[in-house]
């Protein structure tokens, strides 16, 4: 099955209508059908790979074998199911890459036993999202002192050494670029005293508390601040309940900040229900609907701040090149650095149409 | 139809019912009681206490004792003396106040008003735990053991001995063990899951747990009601011992013989009160304890059978009915308009019986026709639209609502048939139920209280109304009677002849002897999973009865 | 039944010196109507446990208009604008109306001595199955229909797995939940799938006379619920089934057929449940209605279903949703954290549990008690 995209338009009718003569059959025929997600046109989703091509860059052509182990979890949510992808995509693009992945589970400890699995197979580099980086913090270390490379995706280790490199986006960085829109939008348009609100994602996640006080700082540069706040869940039906319930709390808003574009089809479906247009909306993330919607600017959401899930083939790319022992070519450094960390890029109306090939 | 399998059998009848007990001591013979009214005759008492005043100190006296719960005065200003070493008998019918008596004394409740005097004492038991501590322990009716608890975890439950915070195993079980001994039972392993024994195991089980209380009174809830014959002469073989050692104890029985043959002294409870007490056991007449339960002189009256005997098509008919361990190549029959008793000890098979003609059990073998039909086996809906109705023996766990109000109780098994379309009809529903109200002379009246409001008798009315509804052909009644006071029992005798009289046949079984013999037209008497005898019930006597029943069970060898 | 007769002929054993003072004769009132006429019970007031019932949804409406009193207090700028009130009362009902159909649904099977833990994996999997690209081309019609159909399959797997099966209705229902969300993460890929049937998504949109159709949805739910439960053969086959499946089984009632019934009403409640969130976020995905069996179950709970089956109400569950939407609304309002909201949800569940246990009266028994030990 491959991935769906939402606002692509249906395509392949004929083939549906044959299903159609298929459903008369039996509803159980239809809705075995109707587990289908194939769009038609093959190539299913658009996975963020940089193409190996050597001759712009020498790094990419074929070298030593590495083996990459990969674990992350398989969480309900587009943009984690998008890092699994742009990570298997990349991978393919070498020809020296094998790639090697692992189901991380429920939990953390789940992950942790698939890890020591992965440990005992003694792969070159192990490229790793924890589910949570405190918890996960002695699999890294286990991984480093069997000699194997650790390439921490996103949720930090607290301990130094458990990683060769950490590649992450930057949460506060999110809040701060989203702050800062806002507050531009709103001197633009004489607003002074602004009504925001925020729709966060889920409360417990370090994450989360990261990106609202990167809002909150780069607001109160400017003198303003949060007038109401809720928590989803980063999921659309949550994004959607919460949202309706700040649309009441606040009858008039000039702002609002929802962290998530997934759980954002939820918000802006609650926008819609309640009749609201009067503020403008900054997504979080950057999936592909919500940067197709920025582009045709027929709803509030006028922009997002990306935490781009590319971090993952980016991330397969410097574990080919830390398994080969080269550095990257730009850089003095023969090696590859230990810690790099994505800058969040705001998404307009402007500039949509270069992303559009990162949305996830 | 098997007539009769061992003639032989029913020669001699043994000592009459009362307790076969040979290692029972026999005090020397005391006054003699009148005989009682009761249609099988009250026996004479084997063992007398030596007087009818007992010389013990008074350790219990309530006085005025008062409980209401919402929509009832359970207690009405009760008066009860209890003196160390006496048999204090507590007579009343169901719904009297016995049981809520028996909850304030055991701490479960408090009461309103009163004063409970507790070895001269005025005390109010906060809670079981109390009572316990303060030496009053209670064998409830319903047996309130851990089943998956062993024996000795079971007696020292709450109170296990203990060093450094751990339970004293091998203490306990030697301690369980001498207390078994004691009760007359040192074949029952300390360490033996309670679940694994039968309902007399179990009652020792809970006396066993009183004495390791050390408890100076004990109260005994129809202590009798899940006991086989033979056991009933062990309890009360115990029972004196208990008194013999100054121990009081709270009798409570609905069986008048076993009053006179245990009892010291009698209290009545009516209503909620006390209408006397102190009366001697043995000695007051039966008509006078009976009037003094219930406004009336009788006791228990049997209708009059038919003077011909019933004439009624074939209704139903079991062939070679058999269900592996319980009960093997069952045949008989019951006519329309015939009342077929069938007597038998618990264990006996005769409920499975029952049930596995109404298809709650599925039989191993063998084949139930109604009215020359087959009816499809295991099946209760299948038995149900064949025109039989069953009033199971626990009617609490098996038969009833208890949240729900009466008229849905009596129309559980018709409700559908006044249904339109799938929606009920609540009135036609309560227009049925008060009818069969009236026709059984249901107290309170109100189909609309819930269940649990009302008596065993009256919830037991509840149970044979539900099939006086629709088209019942058959009836099938397990101990109709259980737990029913004496007052109620008439009127449910009465209604099942009426029943009969309008032709719906009767399939009956009932541990009392005399019930049986007479309500019924017909007499089949079961013991372990067979019919050994069939006879017209004017045939039979009591005596022949209880010894076709005991016989070959496991006092087989044993002088009856 | 006649007064208590003297006999004129005591046995000679009991002369008329020993015979004992009957305390307390007989009170003159013929005992038949004893009990009936006991103190602060007239007649009719045991007309069931309705009256109970009755007094307990009382109890509900009282905490909601606690609740939206204390709304009216903190927040006076809002509750002054009419127009806004009215929005608000839509806006909780919205909220309500999703959890509110499961919650009938899971009110059914707990009534009939079950528990449905699979009610949020089956509105996940009926909400994915039903907007998979394939599905939508068959428009709102095909959605609707699968989202229902595939919901009643899975309650009756369910009810089969219980009746037939002989599993515990916690485990069923438990693996059912891991399982359907399973197949629903299979099926979306994990992906949020954008329901793009503007019939579907005019659900949650559209209004009737100024009600959200969502609310219509809830209220029909209901209603039918409500006479399912109280007017029909099956909803006294539910209680019965519940309240006692042995008197229910020798009475002649198919009780697993009944059970089994019952999960596929359940199942049905999620279907359109599915329907209906579905239209709200105007997306679906495996992860959605998330915990909605807890919601349920506390509602339920909370209106006075007995967890061992046999008694409950269907206006009671409903309250139990409002209650928890309104709170949900009243901390939204007033900008307070969704973690403080979930304790006092908490609180909510043990509270009304605790006056469920300890009613009234035995509160005043327990007040009579302390002070007759203190003076004691």
């Amino acid at each position: 099955m491959t991935q769906h995209d939402p606002l692509r338009p249906v395509r392949d009718l004929s083939r549906r209508r044959l299903l159609l003569g298929g459903a008369a059959v039996g509803a159980g025929a239809l809705l075995t059908a109707c587990t289908s997600n194939d769009t038609g046109d093959g190539s299913g989703g658009n996975e963020q790979v940089k193409a190996a091509d050597s001759s712009a860059n020498p790094n990419s052509a074929p070298g030593q074998k590495v083996v990459i182990g990969f674990s992350a979890p398989a969480a309900d949510h587009g943009w984690l199911a998008a890092i699994t992808k742009n990570a298997e995509a990349q991978a393919k693009v070498f020809s020296d890459v094998e790639f090697k992945t692992v189901a991380a589970g429920a939990d953390a400890a789940a992950q942790r036993a698939a890890l020591s699995t992965l440990i005992s197979q003694k792969p070159n580099v192990i490229v790793m999202l924890p589910h949570d980086g405190k918890e996960l913090n002695a699999s890294g270390l286990e991984a480093m002192k069997a000699g194997i490379p650790v390439v921490n995706l996103d949720r930090a280790f607290p301990d130094a050494l458990a990683y060769r490199l950490q590649i992450k986006g930057d949460n506060y960085g999110m809040g701060v670029a989203a702050g800062r829109y806002i507050g531009e939008q709103m001197k633009a348009k004489g607003i002074t005293n602004p009504i925001i609100g925020e729709i966060a994602g889920m409360d417990e996640l370090e994450l989360t508390k990261e990106r609202s006080a990167g809002f909150a700082a780069e607001l109160a540069v400017l003198g303003f601040k949060v007038a109401n706040r809720r928590a989803a869940r980063f999921t659309a039906d949550t994004g959607q309940a919460e949202a309706s319930q700040l649309l009441r709390a606040l009858p008039k808003m000039d702002a609002l900040w929802n962290h998530d574009d997934d759980q954002g089809i939820g918000v802006l479906a609650a926008v819609k229900q309640a009749n609201r247009s009067e503020f403008i909306m900054v997504g979080g993330a950057g999936s592909l609907a919500a940067i197709q919607a920025i582009a045709a600017d027929n709803s509030v959401l006028k922009a997002t701040v990306t935490y781009s899930p590319s971090m993952a083939s980016s991330a397969i790319s410097l574990a080919r090149l830390i398994g080969q022992g080269k550095g990257m070519s730009d850089l003095v450094e023969l090696q590859v650095p230990k810690e790099i960390t994505l800058a969040s890029e705001t998404i307009t109306k402007e500039n949509a149409s270069a992303y559009t090939k990162l949305g996830f | 139809m098997t007539d009769d399998k061992r003639p032989d059998e029913q020669v001699q009848a043994a000592g009459p019912t009362a307790v076969d007990n040979p290692d029972a001591v026999d005090a020397p013979d005391g006054v003699d009681s009148p005989n009682g009214t009761g249609p099988a005759g009250d026996p004479p008492p084997l063992v007398t206490p030596p007087a009818d005043t007992v010389p013990g100190e008074v350790v219990l006296r309530l006085t005025d004792v008062v409980k209401t719960f919402p929509g009832v005065r359970a207690l009405d200003g009760v008066q009860l003396e209890v003196r160390a070493g006496e048999v204090h008998c507590l007579l009343g019918q169901n719904g009297a106040g016995k049981s809520t008596l028996i909850k304030i004394l055991s701490g479960a409740h408090q009461p309103d008003s009163g004063q409970v005097e507790w070895l001269g004492e005025a005390v109010s038991f906060g809670n079981p735990q109390a009572a316990m501590k303060a030496g009053i322990a209670t064998i409830y009716q319903e047996l309130d053991l851990v089943e998956d608890l062993s024996v000795g975890e079971n007696a020292f439950l709450g109170h296990e001995p203990k060093q450094f915070g751990f339970v004293r195993r091998g203490y306990m079980a030697r301690r369980t063990r001498e207390i078994l001994a004691r009760l007359g039972h040192p074949e029952i392993p300390p360490r033996r899951m309670v679940r694994t024994l039968p309902s007399a195991g179990k009652q020792i089980v809970s006396m066993a747990r009183a004495l390791s209380h050390e408890a100076r009174l004990i109260i005994m809830d129809e202590p009798s009601a899940v006991l086989a014959h033979d056991e009933v002469g062990n309890l009360f073989r115990i029972i004196r011992e208990l008194t013999a050692q100054g121990i009081a104890v709270i009798y409570i029985s609905h069986r008048m013989e076993e009053i006179r043959e245990i009892g010291d002294r009698v209290t009545v409870l009516k209503d909620g009160r006390t209408t006397a007490a102190n009366l001697p056991a043995r000695t007051t007449p039966t008509r006078d304890l009976v009037s003094r339960m219930t406004g009336r002189t009788i006791e228990y009256v049997f209708p009059d059978r038919p003077a011909d005997a019933p004439a009624g098509d074939e209704l139903l008919q079991v062939r070679q009915l058999a269900r592996e361990g319980e009960f093997a190549d069952v045949s008989l029959s019951v006519h329309a308009g015939e009342i077929v008793g069938i007597a038998g000890l618990v264990g006996s098979g005769r409920s499975e019986l029952l049930e596995t003609i109404f298809g709650a059990r599925r039989a191993s073998s063998g084949t139930v026709s109604m009215a020359g039909r087959q009816v499809r086996p295991g099946s209760v809906g299948a038995a149900v639209r064949a025109g039989m109705g069953m009033a199971p023996e626990e009617r609490k766990s098996q038969a009833l609502l208890l949240g729900e109000p009466v008229y849905r109780n009596v129309t559980l098994a018709t409700f559908t048939r006044w249904a339109r379309l799938g929606f009920t009809d609540a009135g036609r529903e309560r227009a049925e139920a008060n009818e069969v109200a009236d026709r059984l002379e249901l107290r309170p009246r109100d189909v609309r209280r819930p269940v649990r409001t009302l008596s065993g008798g009256n919830q037991q009315k509840v149970v044979v109304g539900r099939w006086l509804l629709g088209d019942t052909k058959l009836l099938l009644l397990d101990e109709p009677t259980r737990g029913v006071d004496v007052g109620a029992r008439a009127e449910l005798y009465q209604v099942i002849r009426a029943l009969a009289a309008r032709g719906v046949g009767v399939l009956l079984v009932s541990s009392e002897v005399p019930e049986v013999l007479g309500l019924a037209d017909r007499v089949l008497v079961m013991r372990e999973g067979r019919v050994v005898h069939e006879a017209p019930a004017g045939e039979l006597d009591e005596d022949t009865v209880l010894d076709l029943v005991m016989a070959g069970s496991l006092m087989e060898g044993a002088p009856a | 039944m006649t007064e208590r007769t003297e006999t004129a002929a005591p046995a000679a054993a009991a002369p008329p010196a020993d015979r004992p003072t009957p305390v307390s004769p007989a009170p003159a009132g013929a005992p038949a109507h004893k009990g009936a006429g006991a103190p602060g019970n007239g007649n009719g007031r045991w007309s069931g446990d309705a009256g109970e019932s009755f007094r307990r949804n009382l109890g509900l409406v009282g905490v909601l208009v606690v609740l939206i009193i204390i709304g009216i207090i903190t927040r006076p700028d809002l509750y002054g604008d009419m127009n806004w009130v009215g929005d608000n009362i839509m806006s909780i009902l919205t909220l309500a109306s999703v959890v509110g159909v499961v919650t009938v649904g899971m009110t059914f099977v707990i009534i009939g001595g079950g528990i449905d833990l699979s009610v949020g994996a089956i509105v996940a999997l009926a909400g994915v199955w039903s907007t998979t690209v394939a599905t939508q081309s068959y428009g709102a019609g095909g959605m609707i229909f699968t989202a229902i159909v595939v919901a009643v399959c899975v309650g009756l797997v369910n009810g089969f797995l219980i009746s037939y099966g002989r599993l515990v209705p916690f485990i069923a229902t438990l693996a059912m939940l891991v399982a359907a969300r399973g197949l629903a993460a299979e099926i979306s890929d994990k992906q949020t799938q954008v329901s793009n049937n503007a019939t579907i998504n005019g659900i949650a949109s559209n209004d009737i006379l100024g009600i959200p159709v969502l609310v219509y949805i809830l209220a029909g739910v209901v209603a039918a619920g409500w006479v399912l439960l109280n007017r029909t053969t099956f909803g006294r086959r539910t209680v019965a089934v519940g309240g006692n499946p042995e008197a229910a089984r020798l009475a002649g009632i198919n009780v697993r057929r009944h059970s089994m019934l019952l999960y596929a009403l359940s199942g049905l409640c999620c279907g359109i449940a599915a329907i209906m969130l579905t239209a709200q976020a105007n997306s679906a995905q495996a992860a959605m209605a998330n915990l909605y069996e807890l919601d349920a179950i506390a509602a339920a709970i909370i209106g006075g279903t007995l967890l061992s089956g046999g008694r409950g109400t269907i206006v009671g569950s409903l309250l139990g949703v409002i209650i928890f939407a309104t709170i949900t609304n009243l901390f939204a309002i007033n900008g307070l954290s969704t973690e403080a909201q979930n304790m006092v949800k908490g609180g909510i569940i043990v509270a009304a549990v605790l006056v469920q246990q300890f009613r009234f009266k035995s509160l005043t028994q327990l007040l009579a008690r302390n002070k007759l030990s203190s003076t004691n």
